[in-house]
């Protein structure tokens, strides 16, 4: 069964100024589903449109960021919700405590001037709705869980290293116990030990409770590790997706086969092809298929017709696929 | 505590500051001593020059210099107390609103704001004070001093809200479904208040500045005895031509005395707010 289920979500950012009205598509078409119990991987360079699509699907949607059309629908047990068209106080009954979303730059989310109780009790206590000391009581406890010493919550966060920071911020974000956990690079800033850490902190949590997880990150090994499948996006669309061992072994879009190709091997040393130009600029995309001006298959069809997604498990959008 | 303790250990000027002040502030205290009721005249021989039974001379009118100065600080300490606690909460409220909520309500704000930067503030207090006249009382004045002097810090208040914005954490807290009023007095809140502490004593200085020339001008309650009303009545018994000089220097002392306090504390709590001018200090 499907917790979360994307279907043609469109969120662009639109700006209106001096009576000139740009629309960046950030996210174009994006259609994906997210079962019980999955963690799913969403993968892609920077300014691909990742970030804005969990900020849509987490609801987290503000000016200029629009939603277009398309829906994001979350189902926890008998409960349907659409976040983009729900009542939101729906929307805000389901936050946090059936929906965590840990984001990006998440060593910023610890307000710099206020203890991590304080921080604790302003972000968690309504969803959980119990008297102070209680609350802090299951702080405690969910803490020691993660093998975190509870006496930082009477720290600062800037007392506290980048890794505790980050797993103080995973603590805050599943101290409900969400069905459905969204993690928006949460490993970018940390070496990569403590970056194991991290990861296997976040995995023991999702074993734990059950809960899917939407994971995304540009680095590839981190998804390896990780995810059961694996979504590619590029200029905001979805472009492949698939089992994670299987999409990463035989790629079919040749955007995914150029991403893995670039992978260093531990023993090979032959020089990594990079693919020529950058990914295009959102406000103006190229015509038909967005990969076509970089892409070394590219054909006729590509220049003026999109690439639907086709197949079932491996699904992948490319005409020469 | 430890804070102000180190302060004052480390940062000359904080020490200066606070020892004039303190001067300041114990003259304000002793109006609760004072034998003489503060408006009334003729209580002591005129024009006695400071001497022991006189510390600080007497007025033209036979009122004692220091007693009525301990009643004028007293009323122009709190006149600029009272300003600048108005004028504070008027501008963390526009400034956290409009730099957290954005769009047209700041456009809004911010065009009130920037109307209340550009006119001119002292044609307006002459102008209030002939339309009130003698209903023109020192809590009216008060209030229509903050309702002047808030614009400034508004607008830069409201550009420290405009960076919290985009942070995460306020991300999070919407996110986590914070009402706006919580986000701005729980989280935004303790971030601009040392920014407001510092443009506190400014703007007492700045209040009780304006109070005094208003005074001096005859154009505030001359019945409430102020710094500026003292220099107001020794002016009107022309005490410098008649040699009272004592009439006047000693307001005129004091009140230089808490200028310089005050400004003296702004700049130290700048300098202790702002990272970069304290690496200044090191000599970098």
């Amino acid at each position: 069964m499907n917790v979360l289920t994307v279907s043609g979500l469109r969120a662009w950012y639109v700006t209106r100024a001096f009576g000139i009205e740009r629309e960046v598509r950030a996210v174009d078409d994006v259609s994906l589903a997210v079962a019980r119990g999955e963690i799913y991987g969403l993968a892609g360079e920077s300014s691909c449109g990742k970030s804005t699509l969990i900020k849509t699907i987490a609801g987290a949607v503000r000016p200029p960021l629009t939603v277009i059309g398309g829906s994001a629908t979350f189902e926890f047990g008998d409960r349907r919700i659409d976040m983009h068209s729900a009542d939101p106080a729906d929307v805000l009954a389901i936050r946090w405590r059936h929906l965590a979303y840990i984001m990006q730059g998440s060593m910023s989310v610890l307000n710099p001037l206020r203890r991590v109780r304080h921080t604790f009790i302003d972000f968690a206590q309504r969803h959980i709705g119990k008297p102070e000391l209680e609350f802090l009581a299951i702080v405690r406890a969910h803490m020691q869980r993660l093998r975190l010493d509870p006496a930082i919550l009477e720290a600062y966060p800037h007392e506290l290293s980048g890794g505790m920071r980050q797993r103080v911020t995973i603590a805050l974000a599943t101290i409900c116990r969400p069905d459905f956990i969204i993690a928006d690079e949460p490993t970018t800033a940390l070496d990569v030990v403590v970056q194991k850490e991290v990861l296997g902190l976040i995995r023991d949590i999702q074993r734990e409770m059950g809960s899917s997880l939407l994971f995304v990150t540009h680095d590839l090994a981190v998804h390896a590790n990780l995810c059961d499948r694996l979504g590619v996006m590029y200029a905001g669309r979805l472009v492949e997706e698939g089992p994670t061992a299987d999409l990463l072994r035989a790629p079919r879009h040749p955007y995914t086969a150029h991403l893995v190709a670039s992978l260093p091997r531990i023993g090979d040393t032959t020089p990594r092809a990079s693919l020529s130009g950058a990914p295009p600029n959102l406000a103006d995309p190229p015509s038909g298929c967005r990969f076509h001006p970089r892409c070394p298959l590219a054909m006729d069809i590509c220049r003026s017709e999109t690439p639907a997604m086709r197949g079932t498990d491996r699904r992948v959008a490319c005409f020469a696929a | 505590m430890r804070v102000l303790r180190d302060l004052l250990r480390s940062n000359r000027e904080f020490a200066i500051g606070i020892a004039l002040l303190a001067v300041v502030v114990m003259m304000a205290a002793l109006s609760a001593f004072s034998p003489y009721p503060p408006n009334d005249s003729y209580l002591v021989p005129p024009d006695v020059p400071p001497s022991w039974a006189y510390p600080l001379g007497t007025t033209s009118r036979g009122q004692d210099v220091f007693w009525l100065l301990t009643f004028a600080i007293r009323n122009s300490l709190l006149f600029g107390v009272l300003v600048a606690a108005i004028s504070r909460c008027l501008s963390l409220l526009i400034g956290l609103t409009a730099g957290y909520l954005g769009g047209i309500v700041d456009r809004v704000l911010m065009s009130f704001n920037d109307t209340f930067i550009v006119i001119p503030l002292f044609p307006i207090l002459v102008l209030f004070y002939f339309v009130m006249r003698d209903r023109m009382s020192w809590i009216g004045l008060a209030l229509v001093m903050a309702g002047l002097g808030w614009a400034y810090d508004a607008r830069l208040i409201r550009s420290v809200a405009l960076g919290l914005r985009a942070r995460e954490f306020t991300e999070t807290a919407i996110f986590s479904g914070m009402t706006v009023r919580q986000i701005l007095l729980q989280e935004h809140l303790p971030y601009v208040l040392p920014i407001v502490f510092s443009t506190t004593m400014n703007n007492i200085n700045w209040s009780i500045g304006l109070e005094v020339t208003l005074s001096v001008l005859g154009f505030t309650d001359i019945n409430t005895p102020t710094i500026g009303v003292m220099i107001y009545w020794a002016n009107q018994h022309t005490a410098l031509v008649a040699g009272i000089w004592w009439w006047i220097a000693f307001p005129v002392a004091l009140v230089v005395i808490t200028f310089v306090g005050l400004f003296l504390l702004a700049v130290s709590m700048n300098e202790y707010i702002d990272p970069r001018s304290r690496l200044g200090r090191f000599g970098a």
